[in-house]
């Protein structure tokens, strides 16, 4: 309560010393402006304009003395003349023109609300000031001018000064309530914390941005969204849908074959094909693009040199559906094996018992059984597909979607960020349904964990030609997956591919050139994995042990970046991150926090797992034994869940420096990302370079990645939490 | 190792359960309120569910109270995190440290508590020999036995010398022999130390063996506190009762009361018995408690009620006779049967009531 009163106190008497400051300096601009009055009154228009230039937004207007009455002459506009018309009678105005009379500058107390436009300004309130134009002889008024000054130079102030002072009284209420009214001051310090955190930086910058959307020149307008709403943009959603469309069948057919043949059948080499399967997860987005047009573009090695095809082109919905098929099908592979893997065979071989024939069994028990999970992994590339910014940018060629409309309307040259939330909010109805979808439908209804204890033998499903047909169309894909990283880094050391394909080390520069960018990339990167690992198991620790008011809604917010295409995370960003109270555009900080708290939601989930798995017993008797929360979390916590952290710590790496959507709209000269360097690059079709620069990426990402892997011994975790954004 | 005893004191204490949805709220305790006094071992004993193990951590801060206050030595300990109190719980899944050794395990407290290592190193080692594991400091704690477990989790939690020891089932874990004699090893150690104690169970046998009171508790409410031989031989309700041993009840009319003995009809012939019940009312109906090694067979028409033995089972050291009576079958204990008279199968006979070992309790309730 005191401190309540003091924040108002402070607020008001800041407020009144900062109004007295800003009026006082007026008053001393009005009457120097008014001693600067020409001989001439044939110059007084031209002089009276300039009252602008000293006060933003000002008007002046001379008012002459002539038969014992002020009279407007010189400077009246559509504002003035209807303000004059209005108020000139008034008690007020009667008494300030006296007092110019006796040759004194006055200020009317009230303000006056301006019908018309001043000059430059919008409508507003001002402040009046009469400052009489005295004569030679020093002691005639010849006349007043009548100086009209927006207060919105202090209400702005006033603002943020009461955002200030609101914001302070939150605080404290906060503290008081940690404090004093729980038990455990350091769990609602935390608590406070994580709240602050998601409150604004996942629903402050949404809000912004849902609230731009619905703006037009600073009013209120359904415009943005009737253009969103209109041909030229459906053409964009229906090309979104239908990319998304095939890619999720394509990556879910080849999941589930390969998933099959991993989990289900006697063949050999299942470890060496999950590794290689799941090669396209750590990579960065558009490598396969890049490696697909020098393959097959319009000067593709395969295409143009080698098949002389003219008409060829990669560009499109073809192309864009291979590539995103290759990039993610690891996905549809790791979410269906996961659920094959746990199907108990005896119930297969019941029904081969039963004299069933193998593909009856395989129809009317094994895929039963999987379709909740199929239906998952299609729900879940399918989001990716429509999320996906990176590939579409290289390949789409005539082909519209939403993700790279999005981003061209917003650097494109009306700078329409409405627009850009509008298109990514767009984008954000199918991804967000088929999220929702996957998560509390489908999820729901797996009933596949039949006995839970792993069965020691398979029953084998397949004939020796099926298994072979599998086996082929596997090493088809991961011989196919092999060739297009080799193109990377052959292209690495071409001279100029297409025409000339000699052997240089020039391209190489591309390493010196972009040092900056690989420095600050990798530098980002690392500071963001322990950040999102220790925040996410802190928050899991949390929400699984402890009982707070708002958990759901904290768990809600910090989950729901997870759903969201980076393409509207990056817009909400730079809507609502680029002017006061929290100015972080350009800064190093506002890519840090978009990587971690984009990427919590999976290790909270890690996190949340890994806890539920721990006997809380074991935390209270650190409790009890006298450590205090962070002690616990530290030295019980965190050991034990160590697995889930490093995952996490590894997926937040890899997911930062391959990342793309969100971060093209933060980057700025200072702060740079190689994958925004490689997407320029090829874009400008220096081939040679982007290879450079995409191999140097992947060796990053592999030696750190693999670094991280030696601490934990759980890498299908981190390759599973990857894929399954 | 010496300290200053101290009392534990719930007052008006009530936990409930808030249901997120805000519709099935549970009533986990409802208003305890009891005194531990300094060194005594207390049992908290009831059936599951009951809320012994809430009302426990409650004393050792892991549940805020809805309403009232826990007093520990005086001290209102209530808002108290449980670091900050000078209580130590062991948990019946134990909590060991997987991740760290015997040794660790041990001297996790110690080292909290910023104590150098050469202290540390001896205290530890002192408290495994105390407990019976000196040698396997190095072991990880998922390579021991559950016994060993168990007093690994003793040892961890009597080196940082609480004044209050919580135990919520240690021993429900181990089997039957190891059971007994961890029994005896807490109740010497409890003793040796002057440890206030709260131990929680629903082994009626346990509580009795082990503690100076016990606290009977049902569906959140304390029934009954008394000593163990209180709480047998002198129940209040018929739940406590049936729940700390074999009992028959008879339904009687209540006639008037005379030096502390309530007079009865049990059917047509007057029994005597003693009552510590609140809700027995003059002239109305209660219900006679008797355990089976309180009843006397005597001859038919001699006793209070009459019946016909229908089976004898013979243990040895006593016997059980199955007699049946207009109130259905009742149980009859006969100790050191091979220095009495025995009664045949179908002979006719009839039971007796000692006044001073029958209890008259109030009808209503199960
Ligand atoms: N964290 C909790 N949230 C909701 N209800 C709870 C919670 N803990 C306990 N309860 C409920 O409170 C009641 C008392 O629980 P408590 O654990 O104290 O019983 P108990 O006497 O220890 O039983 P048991 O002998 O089975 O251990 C039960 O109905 C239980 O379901
Ligand atoms: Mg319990």
């Amino acid at each position: 309560m005191v401190f309540i009163a003091a924040d108002l106190w402070i607020y008001s008497s800041l407020m009144g010393s900062f109004t007295a400051f800003v009026e006082e300096k007026n008053h001393d601009e009005v009457t120097l402006f008014v001693q600067t009055a020409p001989e001439e009154k044939g110059e007084y228009a031209q002089w009276l304009k300039g009252i602008e230039g000293i006060i933003p937004g000002s008007a002046a207007v001379y008012l002459d003395y002539r038969d014992h009455e002020f009279v407007p002459t010189v400077g009246m506009t559509a504002a003035t003349d209807a303000l004059w018309r209005e108020a000139g009678g008034s008690a007020a105005f009667r008494q300030a023109l006296e007092s110019s009379y006796y040759l004194e500058t006055t200020k009317l107390r009230d303000r006056y609300q301006v019908r018309y436009d001043l000059a430059g300004g919008a409508r507003t309130k001002v402040d009046i000031y009469f400052v009489p134009v005295i004569a030679d002889n020093g002691y005639e008024a010849l006349g007043t001018v009548m100086v009209l000054v927006p207060s919105t130079g202090i209400l702005g102030f006033a603002r943020l000064l009461r955002i200030f002072a609101i914001g302070a009284a939150i605080v404290f209420v906060a503290i008081l309530w940690a404090v004093m009214l729980t038990r455990d001051p350091v769990t609602s310090f935390m608590v406070l914390g994580l709240m602050t955190i998601v409150l604004v930086f996942v629903a402050y910058p949404l809000i912004e941005a849902l609230r731009l959307s619905f703006m037009k020149d600073g009013r209120f307008s359904l415009e943005t969204w009737k253009l969103g709403l209109s041909p030229t943009y459906i053409v964009a959603l229906w090309g979104s849908l239908k990319l998304g469309v095939a890619t999720a069948t394509a990556s879910t057919i080849i999941g589930f074959m390969i998933a099959f043949l991993v989990e289900r059948t006697a063949f050999k080499r299942k470890r060496l094909v999950s590794v290689l399967a799941t090669m396209p997860v750590i990579s960065p987005p558009f490598s396969l693009s890049l490696s697909i047009i020098l393959l097959f573009g319009n000067n593709g090695l395969i295409t143009t040199q080698l098949l002389k095809m003219k008409a060829f082109s990669i560009y499109g919905l073809g192309g864009l559906t291979v590539v995103q098929t290759i990039s993610m099908f690891p996905i549809a592979f790791l979410t269906i094996s996961g659920v094959l893997k746990q199907i108990d065979s005896t119930v297969e071989d019941a029904s081969l018992d039963l004299s069933a024939t193998r593909w009856q069994t395989f129809r009317s028990i094994t895929l039963p059984l999987a379709t909740p999970g199929i239906l998952s992994a299609w729900m879940l590339v399918f989001t990716n597909s429509l999320a996906d910014f990176a590939n579409p940018q290289l390949l789409a060629g005539s082909l519209r979607v939403l993700s790279t409309e999005a981003y061209m309307i917003v650097t494109g040259r009306t700078n329409d960020l409405g627009g850009g939330a509008m298109l990514s909010f767009l984008l954000l109805l199918p991804t967000l349904t088929a999220f929702m979808v996957q998560r509390f439908w489908v999820a729901r209804k797996s009933f596949v964990t039949v006995t839970g204890k792993p069965s020691t033998t398979l029953a084998d499903l397949t004939s020796k030609r099926v298994r072979t047909f599998l086996a082929v169309v596997t090493y088809l894909v991961i011989g196919f997956i092999m060739l297009l990283y080799l193109t990377i880094v052959v292209g690495a050391f071409v001279k100029n591919w297409g025409i000339d394909y000699s052997f240089t080390l020039a391209n190489w520069k591309a390493v010196s050139d972009s040092w900056n960018a690989i420095k600050s990339t990798v530098l980002l990167a690392l500071i963001a994995a322990p950040t999102a690992g220790l925040l996410s198991m802190i928050a899991a620790m949390l929400i699984v042990r402890k009982n707070f008011p708002g958990k759901r809604i904290l768990e809600v917010l910090m989950m729901t970046p997870y759903a969201i295409p980076g393409t509207l995370v990056g817009i909400s960003y730079i809507i609502a991150f680029n002017k006061p109270p929290l100015m972080l555009v350009g800064t190093a900080a506002i890519i840090v926090i978009n990587y971690v708290i984009r990427e919590l939601p999976v290790g909270l989930e890690n996190g949340i797992t890994a806890l539920h798995q721990i006997d809380p017993s074991i935390e209270e008797a650190a409790h009890d034994l006298g450590a205090d929360v962070p002690t616990v979390f530290r030295t019980i916590v965190l050991p034990l869940v160590r697995p889930a952290f490093i995952s996490s710590m590894s997926y937040t790496f890899v997911r930062a420096m391959t990342a793309v959507s969100a971060i093209i709209f933060l980057i700025s000269a200072k702060w740079y990302h190689l994958t925004v360097k490689i997407l320029s690059y090829s874009e400008n079709i220096r081939f040679g370079l982007a290879s450079v620069l995409c191999t140097v990426l992947i060796i990053i990402v592999l030696g750190v990645f693999g670094l991280m892997q030696l601490l934990v011994k759980d890498e299908k975790l981190t390759r599973k939490s990857i894929a399954l954004r | 190792m010496e300290k200053k005893s101290v009392s534990v004191t719930l007052n008006n204490v009530t936990k409930i359960f808030k249901d997120p949805k805000g519709k099935a709220d549970v009533l986990a305790v409802d208003d305890a309120n009891f005194v531990v006094e300094p060194g005594e071992l207390v049992t908290l004993l009831g059936p599951s569910g009951c809320g012994k193990t809430t009302t426990l951590r409650m004393i050792g801060g892991f549940e805020l109270p809805t309403s009232g206050k826990v007093y520990i030595g005086g001290d209102d300990v209530t808002m108290l995190p449980p670091n900050r109190r000078d209580t130590a719980t062991m948990f019946q899944s134990y909590g060991l440290f997987p991740h760290m050794s015997v040794f660790d395990n041990v001297a996790y407290g110690l080292r909290l508590r910023k104590i150098e290592p050469e202290a540390i190193r001896k205290q530890v080692d002192e408290y495994l020999e105390l407990v019976g594991l000196a040698g396997y400091g190095e072991r990880a704690p998922g390579r021991l036995s559950g016994g060993q477990q168990q007093r690994v989790a003793l040892a961890r939690s009597l080196i940082v010398t609480p004044s209050v020891l919580l135990l919520d089932e240690p021993l429900s874990n181990l089997d039957a022999l190891l059971r007994e004699q961890m029994r005896v090893e807490i109740k010497r150690i409890q003793r040796s130390l002057g440890i206030t104690a709260v131990y929680v169970t629903h082994d009626r046998v346990e509580a009795m063996s082990l503690s100076d009171r016990v606290i009977v508790m049902k569906d959140g409410k304390i029934r009954q506190i008394g000593s163990p031989d209180e709480i047998y031989e002198k129940p209040d309700s018929r739940f406590v009762a049936g729940f700390v041993g074999k009992a028959a009840f008879f339904p009687v009319a209540i006639g008037e009361r005379n030096e502390g003995v309530w007079e009865c009809m049990l059917g047509d012939r007057p029994v005597h018995a003693r009552s510590a019940a609140p809700d027995i009312v003059r002239n109305s109906r209660g219900v006679l408690m008797a355990r089976p090694e309180s009843l006397r067979l005597v001859d038919k028409g001699e006793g209070h009620l009459d019946g016909r033995v229908r089976m004898n089972v013979y243990l040895g050291h006593s016997l059980e006779s199955y007699i049946q009576t207009a109130f259905g079958e009742v149980l009859v204990q006969v100790d050191d049967p091979n220095a009495r008279t025995i009664r045949k199968e179908g002979e006719e006979v009839s039971i007796e009531f000692p006044p001073d070992r029958v209890r008259l309790l109030g009808e209503r309730e199960e």
